[in-house]
């Protein structure tokens, strides 16, 4: 080789900006160029390179067989080849393209390596692989899915996911009219089009739950979301996501369905049922306690007891409510009374339970109230009849006593008298005791008239009561007493108004009158003259008579327990019978009324009849 | 026979007053028997009796029910009159009330006198009606 003519190329070589070596068919480098020469470490002015091997360059380098290398140089073709070279700080990538080298008659006389150090595309190249695993990894784990949409070449793109999420193979090209056969027929259908559509046409983004149905036949809810992507303006391409939320929808609509359960149990529950907050105001009503309150839900939630009911009552329940939430033990089935602004009051069985938050503090609590009104009721008119009842016994077996008493003294007689007459010899003491027993006999007999009197007033049940005028039956009983009140020389002194009536079983008042005129009379002082005061007055349901006398009076301390009781009497009278008294009581009672007496001895005694002017 | 120095009847029915003083005559020699017809008459004459000096009678036949004043409260005023002797008292009725006999043997229980309960009809009168000493030797 002539030095002369080989310096302006191996100066030109030299220069060159891309860095290029020049080998011959012996591999050795003939030329390179400054920049190649660095690439593999050499100085410029380092003339080792001159004539060197070509693969002793490559020593240093790795990630290629020596074999590709060579191969590199046989045929007269482009090869490329990728060499890693590792320093103490970093490692640089480099790429090496072989080319034939040709002479003026194109006869090969060698190759050209030109070499480029590509260490930042590599680096770049691994950045997009991670980037790309790291995508799928997201896009595996959330199961969102992805999807791309070229309108110019009208091909759709789905990334693995969105093929899983569809159930088709890996391979599958989906064509956009597939895409959207995917989706159920009707509303889901309808929706992805009109959707799709306007983002194709005014790149309106979307996202959408919809229903597909997989390439296997299941159907499945999804989250479908697109986005319109403009290239100078104009819309160029669709991409979106594809996420599988079917589990979620269906947990969704399940706790939909417990929540729908829950509102449907408590809202028809034939209890009121409240959630109150700490301060207690209710934050949570059914359809009961609105329908009691006669109002709807949004008007009471809010509302504390006080805006509801009566002061009282709601301090009764503001207490009860504090004291649940202060103690956490729930209060269960306490009889409750609620009465509400406008008086009307309701029996509630009430229960609280307090609710309590994470930390076990109560916030609130939740009340049920069971009307229990018409029990309460029941239950009142089974204490008013109970209390009759016992009243009733009472009565029966007292006159059960008395019969059992008065007959037995009747019988015990005649027994005792007919042992005598048996045993007796004396003809005059057998007549005396016959008369005897005569006698005893008529004292049986009336006892029986006094007792058929006294069952008569207790079972007469249908008492036929009439208004009756007072003024005219007491006439009517003066008259008949017309000889007994002269012979007796009373001072008789009727006040009663002319018009007042009573309810009265007729027999029953002419019987009371009598009575009480004739007691009032028979216990007069003997040495004064007999006073009889009569008088009668409205008072709430009843009209009352009083009968007063200023006679004998009685010690009601020592009698008053048994001055209506029957053969009871106090007075040293031959006329006394015990029984008037006995009857009147039993005639007022029968017709639902009642007879009290104040009196004091020596001072005389006022009697007061109550009749009952209600029922 | 036995001789009893007085005796009283306090009761208001004259057919028991009558038969007690009929079987009386058979059992006992007693030249002073009383008959009361309630208990007030029988307390007012015992009173007489012990303003004049006279020794309390010692057997009494006591009615229950009586009017004016019964066997109960004359029982019960005989009691608190602190009489020092102790007397045989007879209670005598008709009735078959089960709390008459319990108040009967409240006030045996609680009074210093010898108390019987008779059930009429009575057909005899028995020595234990009439001495209390034979029933305690």
């Amino acid at each position: 080789m002539k030095t002369v003519e080989s310096v302006p190329h191996n100066y030109l070589i030299k220069q060159l900006p891309k860095a290029t070596a020049l080998v011959d068919t012996k591999y050795s480098v003939v030329e390179a160029s400054n920049s190649w020469l660095s690439i593999f470490d050499l100085e410029p002015k380092d003339t080792r390179g001159n004539n060197k091997n070509i693969f002793g360059f490559y020593d240093n380098h790795e990630e290629f067989s020596a074999k590709t290398l060579k191969e590199c140089f046989l045929e007269n073709c482009k090869h490329v080849i990728r060499h890693k070279k590792k320093n103490k700080e970093n490692e640089k990538w480099f790429e090496s393209v072989f080319v034939p080298w040709f002479d003026e008659k194109e006869n090969i006389i060698g190759t050209i390596v030109q070499t480029e150090d590509i260490t930042h595309i590599i680096e770049k190249e691994l950045e997009l692989e991670r980037t790309k695993t790291l995508l799928k990894a997201t896009s595996e784990v959330s199961s969102v899915g992805s999807w791309e949409y070229d309108i110019a070449t009208e091909k759709l793109n789905w990334c693995e996911v969105t093929k899983q999420i569809h159930q088709v193979p890996d391979d599958f090209e989906p064509k956009i009219n597939q895409g959207i056969e995917f989706y159920k027929q009707g509303y889901s259908r309808n929706k992805i089009s009109m959707l799709f559509h306007k983002a194709l046409e005014e790149g309106t983004p979307y996202s959408e739950r919809l229903i597909i149905i997989t390439h296997k036949g299941e159907e499945k809810w999804v989250t479908a979301g697109g986005k319109a992507i403009r290239k100078n303006g104009k819309i160029v391409k669709l991409f979106g996501t594809f996420q599988d939320i079917n589990d979620q929808v269906l947990a969704e609509i399940k706790t939909k369905e417990s929540e729908q359960l829950l509102t449907t149990l408590i809202d028809n529950l034939p209890i009121n049922v409240f959630i109150k907050d700490k301060d207690s105001r209710k934050i949570l009503v059914n359809k009961a306690e609105c329908e009691y309150l006669g109002t709807k839900p949004e008007d009471l939630v809010g509302k504390t007891d006080f805006d509801l009911y009566d002061e009282k009552v709601a301090q009764i329940s503001r207490d009860e409510d504090l004291e649940v939430m202060r103690t956490l033990k729930p209060m269960i089935g306490r009889e409750t009374i609620n009465i509400k602004k406008d008086g009307s009051a309701t029996n509630f069985l009430t229960s609280k339970i307090p609710l309590l938050d994470i930390k076990g503090k109560a916030y609130g609590l939740i009340g049920m109230s069971m009307d229990i009104t018409h029990i309460k009721q029941k239950e009142d008119q089974l204490q008013d009849l109970i209390n009759v009842t016992a009243i009733q016994n009472k009565k029966l077996i007292n006159f059960a006593h008395i019969v059992s008493h008065n007959l037995r003294s009747h019988t015990a007689n005649f027994s005792m008298l007919l042992e005598f007459l048996i045993k007796e010899k004396e003809e005059k003491e057998k007549k005396r005791i016959m008369k005897m027993l005569s006698h005893a006999s008529d004292n049986l007999l009336d006892t029986l008239e006094n007792l058929n009197e006294v069952v008569d007033i207790s079972t007469n049940v249908n008492l036929d009561k009439k208004s009756l005028n007072l003024n005219e039956n007491i006439l009517k009983v003066q008259q008949n007493l017309a000889g007994f009140l002269v012979k007796n020389k009373v001072k008789f002194i009727n006040s009663v108004p002319d018009n007042v009536a009573v309810m009265s079983v007729p027999a029953y008042l002419e019987s009371i009158i009598l009575n009480l005129i004739t007691n009032a009379v028979k216990y007069s002082k003997p040495e004064e003259n007999a006073v009889v005061a009569l008088n009668a007055k409205k008072q709430d349901k009843s009209v009352v008579l009083s009968v007063s006398d200023k006679g004998l009076g009685i010690d009601l301390n020592r009698y008053g327990g048994k001055i209506f009781g029957m053969y009871k009497t106090f007075h040293n009278n031959k006329d006394a019978r015990g029984l008037g008294l006995y009857i009147i009581k039993n005639q007022v009672e029968a017709m639902g009324g009642n007879i009290t007496v104040s009196s004091e001895v020596d001072k005389g005694s006022t009697f007061n009849v109550y009749f009952n002017e209600e029922d | 026979m036995k001789k009893i120095n007085s005796i009283y009847i306090i009761d208001d029915d004259p057919i028991t007053i009558f038969g007690i003083k009929k079987m009386l005559k058979t059992t006992v020699i007693c030249k002073d028997i009383k008959a009361f017809e309630n208990g007030k008459a029988a307390l007012e004459g015992l009173t007489k009796r012990i303003h004049k000096g006279a020794s309390i009678p010692e057997v009494i036949f006591l009615d229950i029910n009586m009017p004016i004043m019964d066997g109960w409260e004359f029982l019960q005023e005989f009691v608190n009159m602190d009489v020092k002797e102790k007397i045989i008292i007879n209670v005598i009725t008709s009735s078959i009330d089960p709390l008459d006999y319990q108040k009967w043997n409240d006030f045996r229980l609680k009074s210093p006198h010898y108390l019987n309960f008779k059930n009429k009809p009575i057909y005899k009168i028995e020595a234990s009606d009439l001495n209390r000493v034979n029933i305690a030797s």
